[in-house]
């Protein structure tokens, strides 16, 4: 990890090859482009009534929302990387700020970070939203979900274990009889999942 | 009959690349031809697709947590090391990231607060303003009228030429300190004063002797004694003096007589004082015969006064003394009072009874009855004085 530190911070890549190493799953660019850019990010929240805490959930949301159009290769980026961040993290704060105040808010802005309205932001941020919705509903469809079906689905899908380790941590006969299991749980979780998820208005 | 669990390891056999040929060909056409199929493997499409994404998500974040750990932990240690090589830096350091822990708190809650402090300090300064503006006003709404309206009459020279001048004679002295002569002192204060008796008692205001050094007495003829206080009575504002110059050998027959008794409403009445370098006269009538807040010490007179009046004489249209001026009143038009003549008369007979000193022998006859006004001044004017008072 320090050999790591070492090389990321002594070589600043571009914009671009942070995107491509990162796309190709290099957890030092990932690290080094967080540090990069949290200092703009806390100073914004704290500077605008939030906490240390705020500014760490913030900031890490938006970097989520960064990493996942990242991997996806969705990511259309018609600014530097900086900005789009600073787009992000201060929409999501002004949201957050919003729902806790009584009155209307005006944020603090820095100004060296330019022009953040046409950064593609608020398009990404829907998005990112929406999926949120859909995890949340799952988590709480899991959660409904009881034992064992719950850890049997979260070991295979969120855990990435193989089926037949599942087997012998679940004290299947075999590993068939586990898939059939993880079968008939994917068919509650579906029931679950479709019923809270379809029913909300979007 | 599939059950739904059956599909599910269909699909999941599809989407794995599990199928052989024939049978990867014969499902691609029955999802193609059911529609009820299809619709059921996009569900089980969009459910373990948003289950791994799901899984994807809490590993970024865990990772994100476990990087920002790694960064604050890295940042403990590095901080005095950034001091030495600023110009390592790419990008302005945040400065709140190096101050302590407790002011960081504080800056948190002043940042968030800062508003509601705002508020609740103007709130507390406008109630502490408005308490004691409040308490001020009724105040002088729900008291009479205090010594605050009232003036007394002595001449104050300003404190400026004072202290400039000793200034100058400091400076004048500096360097001959040892020669001796000092140079006379002025006089700060200054009042009128006017004979008692024949023998070199005087008579003046008390508040002009007030906290007085030395006295000098300076006639119309420019004549200085020295004097001291015989005594005082601060009540009535009265103070009796006396001449203490070995050469004095006496005022001579004095040419008023002082009243014992208590003047009329409506009587003209004149007062001679040193409001000026010269003597100047006044005359209006008596207007009242209490003073100020129905003090009956005293008379009102209609006779404009102004610093310097006090001690001087109230005279009748006789020429009989039956005052003494000691003050006026700010708030009320040409309204002066004046010590009345039977309390001094009574302060000199107590004084006799004591028997102490020069025997006080009060003029009993006036000289200046019927007389013409300026021959009445003409010859009460000796008996005149400015008292100069050293502090």
């Amino acid at each position: 990890m320090s050999r790591g530190n070492s090389t990321s911070s002594s070589l600043t890549p571009t914009d671009d090859a942070l995107i491509a190493a990162i796309r190709n799953g290099d957890e030092r660019a990932l690290s080094h482009l967080y540090r990069l850019h949290w200092p703009m990010v806390s100073h914004f929240v704290l500077q605008n009534s939030g906490s240390e805490d705020d500014a760490q959930d913030v900031y890490q949301e938006g970097v989520v929302v960064f990493y996942e159009k990242v991997r996806d290769g969705s990511l259309e980026l018609s600014c530097q990387i900086k900005t789009y961040l600073y787009a992000v993290c201060r929409r999501l704060w002004l949201k957050r700020l919003t729902s806790k105040s009584r009155f209307g808010v005006r944020l603090l802005d820095d100004e060296e970070h330019g022009p953040y309205l046409n950064t593609g932001a608020e398009e990404d941020l829907l998005a990112a939203e929406e999926q949120d919705r859909r995890f949340s509903t799952m988590s709480e469809a899991l959660n409904h979900l009881g034992e064992p079906c719950r850890s049997l689905l979260e070991g295979f899908y969120l855990l990435d274990k193989s089926m037949q380790d599942l087997t012998i941590e679940f004290g299947y006969t075999n590993a068939d009889n586990a898939k059939n299991q993880k079968y008939k749980c994917l068919v509650r979780l579906k029931k679950l999942f479709f019923a809270h998820y379809k029913e909300e208005p979007i | 009959m599939m059950t739904e669990a059956d599909y599910y390891a269909l699909f999941e056999a599809y989407a794995h690349g599990e199928l052989a040929g024939p049978a990867r060909a014969n499902f691609e056409a029955r999802l193609a031809a059911d529609p009820a199929l299809a619709l059921r493997f996009a569900d089980f499409t969009e459910m373990t697709g948003t289950l791994r994404a799901y899984g994807q998500r809490q590993a970024t974040r865990q990772q994100l947590r476990g990087m920002h750990a790694a960064m604050l932990a890295a940042e403990e240690p590095a901080a005095p090391a950034t001091t030495e090589e600023p110009a390592g830096l790419t990008h302005t350091v945040n400065p709140m990231l190096r101050i302590s822990r407790t002011e960081r708190r504080l800056r948190q809650f002043w940042s968030g607060h800062r508003a509601t402090v705002g508020v609740a300090a103007s709130v507390a300064v406008l109630a502490v303003f408005s308490t004691l503006l409040g308490l001020d006003l009724w105040r002088t709404f729900n008291t009479k009228p205090s010594l605050y309206g009232y003036t007394v009459l002595r001449r104050e020279v300003e404190r400026i030429k004072k202290s400039q001048k000793d200034l100058t004679i400091s400076l004048n002295q500096f360097g001959r300190s040892s020669s001796g002569a000092a140079a006379p002192k002025e006089s700060t204060i200054s009042g009128t004063g006017f004979a008692l008796t024949s023998e070199g008692y005087l008579v003046t205001s008390y508040h002009v002797i007030q906290g007085a050094d030395s006295l000098l007495i300076e006639g119309r003829d420019k004549q200085r004694y020295h004097a001291e206080t015989v005594y005082s009575d601060v009540k009535h504002d009265l103070a009796i003096l006396r001449i203490t110059d070995k050469k004095f050998t006496g005022f001579g027959r004095l040419p008023y007589a002082i009243k014992a008794g208590q003047a009329d409403l409506g009587e003209r009445v004149f007062t001679l004082g040193y409001p000026r370098e010269d003597v100047v006269y006044g005359e209006g009538a008596l207007s009242a015969r209490s003073g100020f807040e129905g003090d009956t010490a005293f008379y009102q007179v209609s006779i404009p006064v102004n610093p310097g009046n006090s001690g001087g004489p109230l005279l009748d249209e006789r020429g009989n003394l039956i005052g003494v001026v000691s003050g006026r009143q700010n708030d009320a038009q040409s309204a002066a009072f004046a010590t009345k003549s039977s309390y001094l008369v009574r302060l000199v007979d107590s004084l006799d009874a004591a028997k102490s000193g020069v025997p006080y022998h009060l003029p009993r006859f006036g000289q200046l009855a019927g007389a013409g006004r300026p021959k009445q001044v003409a010859k009460l004017q000796d008996y005149v004085f400015v008292v100069k008072v050293f502090e």
